[in-house]
């Protein structure tokens, strides 16, 4: 039996565990905690905090002097993990891995090979983004078992969230990591439904502050993703109901990359004086750059109008080779709140041309960073999918995540929501809020998900929502081929949207004759907005708003036996699992399955199945 | 062994160590109990060992000797100012996450400050200043500072590490 719920929120650029025991002995109620990760701060020295900044460096042979890196359980770390990492990989990016979770969803990188660090000079072992999140947990493992020897992280419930955006595939590999860590089975939940789960936490009076037919709009801007949820609240035999109707596209974008734009533009802005920085000096940048948008947008009364840089002089020369700029709140206003966050109206369409400023070698930023544009987006597309006018009207709002610490991005964004709801004469969006707000936005998709994991084992309240798209495996369409012409493509719908937890559908509609000993291949789609496509049912045509993902593969081996059947006819079967993985079985007349593998290779022309 | 070498040696050996050389103790007839070996074979730390320590934490966290070391005269104090401001909050910063540091006496400054009169104040915590009479024993006075007392340190082993290398030279490789 565990004696603790751990939530992990494996982020982008910070992670962090908090926990909660299943029950105290006094009969109050358990409280939710943020567990101080044990990690080296500089060499020699190790620290408790609250987060684990994701970031992984590749110490060289000699780097440091021997005993430096030693973890209290581990003498001779293969790894430098968090803060250590991320200041010396200042110093040394070509050893640094950051941002490992953008490429276990990103298409056009197998996340299996060796690739991070991408500019890692020639002689350096490369990882795997797979073996980087692996890293990040088993970081959290041994801290666990170092500070709680008496309950082994192996013997707890373990939850860990995802972008609710996360495709299949990504969420598999995040299963993988965990496994490969050495944990438990764990439970996968969305992270902005963590953080509303982290609001029921601190808020134990929240069914007063709710009603059947609200909608909540969660925004969750975290370190590199943003995500957006629509939780409606109904009613069922008397008891408030929780569903999760709607979540936003994969959209690579976050704090880290506002913080770096005012970062670029504050360094343009020494050039222009005949300064310039070296990699060192811009990270410092950085940092004072993100200290003076807190400031500077903290929404305070008496807000001062300006910020200083200081940028120290390198060598030890100290004074002499110092550079002083300034930042003022024009400016910092006018880069994020109307570069991010702009006054759009409600029909606003992100641009799809890419913005030279965000790019990264390999990841797919997103091509607009107008945060307000995608959620206007996502906001027509939840009122289109559910045949509801234009736009789906939030009747409140709650915003998480650490860029929101600057409270006039918060405000802009209470702002731009209510602008679209007023103007068709509605009442305005209320924001849902936390007491100890500050510290929350950092730590609440941890809390969220230690609270859930506590409250799906009692009678505490879950949202409900299943599986966030509609699947489809392509059909090709049996017409003889014309030279030069592409055959069109069926789509077969084998996962419903909102398929649940722990429940199965079988797909007898269609057969699929599979050659024993041969990889088998279908491609692979889903859709955020079409819901009502039922289980079993062909669809003429790929349409526009179906996104094609990584083929799908099953491989049959051959028979021990030597009894050598060369064609299998199966039939399809989908299942989310209890811990919310989806999966796609083959199933035999004989009652033999096969699983499909959701593949990670890089999107090509594949084969697929003839039917 | 020379009486004159004897005593010096034994002089600073307790003084920086705390315990007397083993040949001098065996030779006045001082046996020690069975010494345990705690960590194998490691070098003692000295007592400069710390207070190397702690310049290189400032150095490396606010990078506190190269502004002393740097001649300042021909900056202006706006210059100065400038960089000041960051290595006061680096340096804060640092010493703040290895050392707690609390007053002496936890008063206002300027005001009265009433003492135990029957005996004389613990003079490493307190020192009198002023019209001090003969037997040193006072009902109070005017608090001048409140003192400042490190309750509790901080500071990582030093493992192999170097404790004269205050900084690495740095070289950039381009």
């Amino acid at each position: 039996m565990p004696e603790f719920v751990i939530g992990i929120d494996l982020g982008t650029t910070n992670s962090a565990l908090a926990y909660v025991p299943f029950s105290v002995s006094n009969g109050d109620r358990p409280e939710v905690k943020m567990f101080g990760v044990t990690q080296l701060v500089n060499p020699g020295e190790t620290a408790e905090l609250d987060l684990l900044p994701s970031a992984l460096y590749l110490p060289g042979e000699s780097e440091f002097v021997e005993g430096a890196l030693a973890l209290p359980w581990n003498e001779r770390p293969p790894y430098i993990t968090g803060q250590f990492a991320r200041k010396r990989g200042v110093e040394n990016a070509t050893r640094l891995v950051t941002s490992a979770k953008s490429w276990l969803s990103n298409q056009s990188a197998d996340p299996t090979q060796p690739i991070l660090p991408l500019t890692a000079p020639e002689g350096v072992k490369k990882i795997t983004p797979l073996e980087a999140s692996r890293e990040y947990l088993l970081h959290f493992r041994h801290a666990w078992n170092q500070a709680h020897p008496e309950a082994k992280f192996e013997h707890q419930s373990v939850l860990i969230t995802v972008p609710a955006s996360f495709d299949p595939a990504a969420r598999e590999l995040t299963q993988r990591a965990a496994k490969f860590a050495g944990y438990p089975e764990a439970i996968i939940l969305e992270e902005p439904q963590a953080a509303f789960y982290a609001w029921i936490e601190r808020n134990p009076n929240w069914r007063e502050q709710v009603k059947p037919g609200d909608l909540i709009l969660v925004v969750d801007i975290g370190g590199g993703t943003t995500d957006f949820s629509l939780i409606a609240v109904t009613e069922e035999s008397g008891e408030l109901r929780l569903d999760r109707v709607a979540v936003g596209e994969h959209l690579l974008l976050g704090g880290d990359n506002m913080d770096l734009a005012v970062a670029r533009y504050a360094e343009q802005q020494f050039a222009q004086k005949g300064t310039r920085l070296d990699a060192i000096q811009f990270n410092s940048l950085w940092q004072q750059c993100r200290a003076a948008k807190e400031v500077l947008l903290s929404g305070s009364s008496s807000l001062p109008e300006e910020h200083p840089l200081t940028i120290l002089g390198r060598g030890t020369g100290l004074i002499g080779g110092t550079i002083r700029g300034k930042i003022t709140r024009h400016e910092i206003s006018s880069l994020l709140l109307d570069g991010f966050f702009p006054r759009v109206n409600a029909d606003a369409a992100p641009e799809r041309q890419r913005r030279a400023a965000l790019m990264e070698v390999g990841l797919n930023y997103a091509a607009d960073p107008a945060v307000t544009k995608h959620l206007a987006q996502f906001l027509r597309n939840a009122a289109k999918s559910a045949g509801s006018g234009e736009l789906a009207r939030p009747s409140h709002l709650l915003l998480n995540g650490g860029v929101l610490q600057a409270a006039a991005i918060e405000q802009r964004l209470f702002e731009v929501v209510n602008s679209w709801i007023q103007e068709a004469g509605k009442i305005g969006v209320i924001e849902l809020q936390n007491e100890s707000k500050q510290a929350d936005l950092m730590h609440a998709v941890a809390r969220g998900a230690a609270y859930y994991g506590l409250a799906r084992t009692g009678s505490g309240v879950r949202i409900r929502g299943g599986v966030p798209r509609t699947y489809y495996v392509g059909i090709e369409s049996s017409l003889p081929a014309v030279p030069g012409l592409q055959l069109p493509m069926k789509a077969f719908t084998v996962v419903p949207f909102g398929l649940e937890e722990g429940s199965t559908i079988e797909l007898p509609q269609k057969k699929f004759a599979l050659v024993v000993g041969e990889p088998a291949e279908f491609r692979f789609f889903s859709s955020l907005s079409r819901k009502s496509d039922a289980p079993g049912v062909l669809l003429e045509e790929i349409s526009e708003d179906m996104d094609e993902l990584a083929p799908i593969e099953v491989f049959l081996p051959p028979q021990d036996n030597g009894a050598r059947e060369e064609v299998v006819p199966v039939t399809l079967e989908s299942n989310v699992t209890e811990t919310g993985m989806l999966e796609l079985w083959c199933v035999a007349a004989d009652g033999r399955r096969w699983k499909l593998e959701f593949s990670v290779r890089e999107r090509a022309d594949g084969v697929s199945v003839s039917s | 062994m020379s009486r004159v070498s004897a005593a010096f040696r034994s002089f600073f050996s307790i003084l920086f160590s705390g315990v007397l050389p083993e040949d001098i103790a065996y030779q006045f007839g001082f046996t020690k109990a069975k010494a345990v070996p705690a960590t194998p074979a490691r070098e003692a730390p000295k007592a400069s060992d710390g207070a190397l320590q702690i310049l290189h934490v400032l150095q490396r966290d606010a990078r506190l000797v190269d502004f002393l070391m740097e001649d300042i005269n021909s900056y202006s104090d706006d210059q100065i100012g400038a960089a000041v401001r960051k290595l006061h909050a680096d340096c804060r910063a640092s010493l703040t996450r290895h050392l707690s540091l609390n007053p002496v006496i936890d008063g206002i400054e300027g005001t009265y400050q009433a003492l135990d009169g029957s005996k004389t104040p613990d003079a490493n915590r307190i020192k009198l200043i002023g019209n001090v009479p003969a037997n040193g024993k006072v009902p109070g006075g005017t608090l001048r500072h409140r003192g400042w007392i490190a309750s509790s340190v901080n500071l990582p082993s030093l493992g192999k590490q170097d404790p004269a290398i205050l900084a690495p030279a740095e070289l950039e490789i381009e």
